[in-house]
């Protein structure tokens, strides 16, 4: 039986969505707020940006912002860190602390009615830490054992492999986020404490996103961060290098491993660069959908792998662009060829008309589904702090990607892909591997240990 | 607190229809659970619900190949899949004027898939499944973990003691037979819920459905499971297994059987589980992460399952050099000391669900998915709005009898992983 209706449905009348509106507020002493209420459940997050992030730190320090923020709820002057836990806990809330490579995110959520009470434990956690000796410890310890599932699991050392082999040494993005053993073992209470009282103030902002009313939001938080201030300047972005300008692979040895972790790549570009919104275009063509021309060959034509995506990591410097994929031992070389081919065509060519509009289409046309929890909207207001983005941005976010013709996301690609420049990075079994990647002349090959 | 509404239907073909309409932003969510997974695959097709979900986005008679993929992609929506144990379910979240097109591909597939189906696509699927189980479990720390497991919690007779990704050599062995067998015999509107939930009308949503689903014809009554899915509540004593492995650092696995997601006692075991491993203040935390400091990590989880027995898995990762041993006892010990609760942490253990259960709504298709399963288990949507009730009925003393009842000594497998010695 064939049916009746063989074509697609064609949509109905655009609803119109209405991005929430962002009020941008200070509490008395300066600490900028942005704010956007209104939600379907009584829920509120809070997202609270410090200017403590990784890669002002100096590589002998490495870790030591995310550590500061992991050690953060180990306990304040007040209580411990196992009754922090139990008050915050028991008011279904949840807190958690990050140290990212641009600041430290301190994100609350919890039930709307309880955020007062909250609101008291994140003030009380963000002002008076009190870092104990064995609390301090123990984040160490977790970081240590941490790095060692790192180099174990074959993902996470492919990304630490990634980032060693594309930027130069003693450049902040070339290490792990988390930090390197030796500058971990260095941390202690006293390098928290430090970390805290040089980075910790109201230099970036906080944001809220839920059931909560902003002036009402804006006096909650005026009353607890009150005389937070330091008359500091933001750290500046790092500068960073490529390690090299010429294509190389390397060959990361795991003899045994039945798959090979790929990551193709080089340093990126800045989050402010003008070319942001052609760039994701470029790259939502190469390896950012479904559909995208990586996925459809290396996935739906040849079967070699679950999945390969692309990103550009957009950070204050310039984070990483990455290819990313697994796939079987045996097809290790092929993969890698048809990649090669795909980023040199893309590159060469630049995308079509048809794809550049089809991937506009989704990312304009993905945006309210990605503004749905009050998670999302809170991290996108913080970020419009963390990288000085305008008030309006959300609201005009959608225009922005309409607006990038085909030319303009051929010549991002052009500008800021460089396939002759990028580190082939295979995390695998050598012996299986490398006289086939040697094979392919895509540039030198090399064995390194895991590190 | 918890309003929700939610129309029901059903088609003349069988197909249970939800339609939760909510209007605060133009986006609906369209979720399909289908009454099938691992749990139905005979001996020699373990593997085969999920690469039959693969096959899924292969195309249908009025659908090319990657075109499923790309109209959602192009009208701004995100779609995806996941096979599980006792389901397999199919969504898409679209901007609200996409939604006919997204009930038109779903019912595409239905009704029409088989005409598309070729040898060289299941072929190519069977590839990408294979690297899919390579990547989550072959080149893994760990990576059989929740094999051995289910071996170890449900004899060879029951559904649950293989798992959803299944074997290689299965996985190998599928045939387009399989795939014609297994389409006719369980992906029928008569073993399906349709839930749409979002932005739209639904007077005509109901129409849609009828034109598009209406006319799939029933199929016949879903076969029994395989095997012998009752199943007694308790494992019968404490099993231990311990492996060598290729691993960073030693972890100690922990499994109980537990009553069904249908079992009246379900919320217990949900309220015992966030008591025992969920959170910086539950039991593990505090003492194997925090106090003793033998645990880099704990994670528990309760599997929400409704085949003869549910589980609950708790697993503690040990620092280097803590004997694995030692990290079993702690581990043990503080299930055994889960017989005496204070009221206080069964307060946390409900506020914590009860938050959660809110952020489960804010999404369209979180929410639709979940009145899917609420159909798919109880052939109720709107239980859901009662489910923050039921936890706070939990009362100390019920997860104190828990304990004592079904954690029990008698009721436990363990399984630990030991970091082999480097050569």
């Amino acid at each position: 039986m064939s049916r009746a209706h063989s074509a697609p449905p064609e949509p109905t009348d655009v609803r119109p969505f209405h991005v929430p509106e962002v009020l941008a507020l200070e509490t008395g002493d300066g600490l900028r707020i942005r704010a956007a209420t209104g939600s379907r459940v009584p829920l509120a997050s809070v997202v609270l940006a410090i200017d403590s992030g990784e890669s002002g730190l100096p590589v002998e320090r490495s870790g030591h912002a995310a550590l500061t923020a992991a050690a953060l709820q180990g306990g304040t002057k007040a209580r411990s860190g196992a009754e922090l836990a139990e008050a915050l806990e028991g008011l279904g809330a949840s807190l958690s602390v990050t140290g990212a490579w641009d600041a430290t995110r301190v994100s609350l959520r919890v039930l709307a009615d309880r955020l007062a009470e909250a609101l008291d434990l994140f003030t009380e956690v963000v002002r008076s830490p009190s870092f104990p000796t064995e609390e301090v410890e123990r984040v160490r310890n977790q970081r240590l054992a941490g790095i060692e599932q790192e180099l174990a699991q074959p993902s996470s050392l492919a990304d630490r492999s990634a980032a060693r082999f594309f930027y130069r040494d003693g450049c902040a993005y070339a290490r792990p986020r988390g930090g390197v053993r030796e500058s971990v073992e260095s941390f202690d209470p006293e390098a928290a404490r430090q970390q805290f009282a040089d980075r910790f103030g109201p230099e970036i902002g906080i944001a809220v996103a839920g059931d909560v009313d902003p002036g009402e939001f804006r006096d909650m938080i005026g009353a607890r961060f009150g005389g937070w201030g330091s008359g500091r300047e933001r750290t500046p972005a790092p500068a960073v290098e490529p390690r090299a300008r010429e294509r190389r692979v390397y060959v990361v040895s795991r003899p045994g491993a039945v798959q090979s972790e790929i990551r193709i790549g080089h340093p990126g570009v800045e989050r402010s660069n003008p070319d942001y919104f052609p760039l994701r275009v470029f790259n939502a063509t190469l390896g950012g959908t479904f559909t995208s021309r990586l996925n459809l060959n290396l996935r739906e034509e040849h079967g070699f792998t679950y999945g390969v995506r692309s990103r550009f990591s957009f950070r204050r410097g310039r984070g990483p662009f990455v290819i990313s994929t697994a796939v079987e031992t045996a097809v290790t070389a092929a993969a890698v060829r048809e990649t090669m081919k795909e980023l040199e065509g893309l590159v060469a060519d630049g995308p079509t008309a048809d794809e550049v509009e089809s991937v506009r289409d989704y990312m304009a046309g993905v945006f309210p589904i990605q503004m749905e929890t009050t998670n999302q909207v809170a991290g996108q207001l913080a970020s419009l702090l963390v990288y000085d983005l305008p008030d309006d941005y959300l609201a005009s976010y959608r225009d922005y990607i309409r607006s990038v013709t085909p030319e303009a996301a051929a010549e991002a690609g052009r500008a800021h892909v460089h396939p002759e420049q990028v580190s082939i990075v295979v995390v695998g079994d050598a012996d299986s591997v490398v006289p086939e990647l040697e094979a392919l002349g895509v540039g030198p090959v090399q064995v390194e240990e895991p590190a | 607190m918890l309003e929700l509404s939610c129309e029901r239907h059903t088609l003349a073909n069988g197909l249970r229809v939800n339609l939760a309409s909510d209007r605060a932003v133009p986006v609906v969510g369209v979720n399909l659970w289908y009454g099938v997974g691992s749990r139905n695959e005979p001996e020699g097709l373990t593997g085969f619900a999920h690469l039959f979900e693969h096959m899924m986005f292969q195309g249908s008679e009025n659908v090319p190949k990657n075109q499923h993929f790309e109209l959602v992609e192009r009208a701004g929506g995100s779609l995806n899949a996941t096979t599980w144990f006792d389901r397999t379910n199919y969504f898409e979240t679209v901007p609200a004027h996409y939604l006919e097109l997204a009930l038109w591909l779903e019912s595409d597939r239905m009704g029409w898939m088989l005409p598309a189906m070729t040898q060289e696509k299941l072929d190519n699927q069977r590839d990408v499944v294979k690297n899919e189980k390579r990547w989550r479990y072959d080149n893994q720390p760990y990576g059989d973990w929740d094999e051995r497991l289910q071996k170890l919690l449900y004899p060879p007779t029951h559904p649950y003691h293989h798992t959803v990704i299944g074997s290689m050599d299965d996985i190998d062995a599928a045939t387009l037979a399989d795939v014609k067998r297994f389409f006719e015999t369980f992906y029928v509107p008569n073993n399906a819920v349709l839930t749409v939930c979002g932005d739209f009308e639904p007077a005509r949503a109901l129409a849609l459905i009828e034109r598009h689903f209406g006319e799939i014809p029933s199929g016949d009554e879903i076969p029994e499971l395989p095997g012998e899915p009752d199943i007694a509540l308790r494992v019968g004593a404490s099993v231990y297994e311990e492996v060598e492995a290729d691993v960073p650092l030693p972890r100690v696995y922990v499994g109980s059987r537990i009553p069904t997601f249908t079992d009246d006692d379900f919320q217990i075991a949900e309220v015992a589980g966030e008591v025992l491993a969920s959170g910086r203040a539950s039991r593990l935390y505090r003492s194997l992460v925090r106090e003793q400091r033998v645990a880099k990590d704990i994670v528990g989880y309760v599997f929400p399952l409704g085949t003869g027995a549910s589980m609950m898995v708790s697993w503690a990762t040990g620092y280097p050099g803590v004997a694995p041993e030692t990290l079993q006892r702690a581990l043990l010990d503080e299930l055994d000391g889960l017989t005496s609760v204070k009221p206080t942490e069964t307060a946390r253990a409900v506020a914590r669900s009860e938050t959660r259960l809110f952020g489960q709504l804010e999404q369209v298709g979180d929410r639709a998915d979940l009145l899917s399963m609420y159909t798919h288990y109880f052939d109720d949507p709107l239980r859901l709005v009662g489910e923050v009730e039921r936890l706070r009925s939990v009362t100390t003393e019920d997860v104190e009898r828990f304990a004592a009842d079904v954690l029990s000594p008698d009721n436990r497998v363990v399984l630990t992983y030991v970091p082999r010695e480097a050569a």
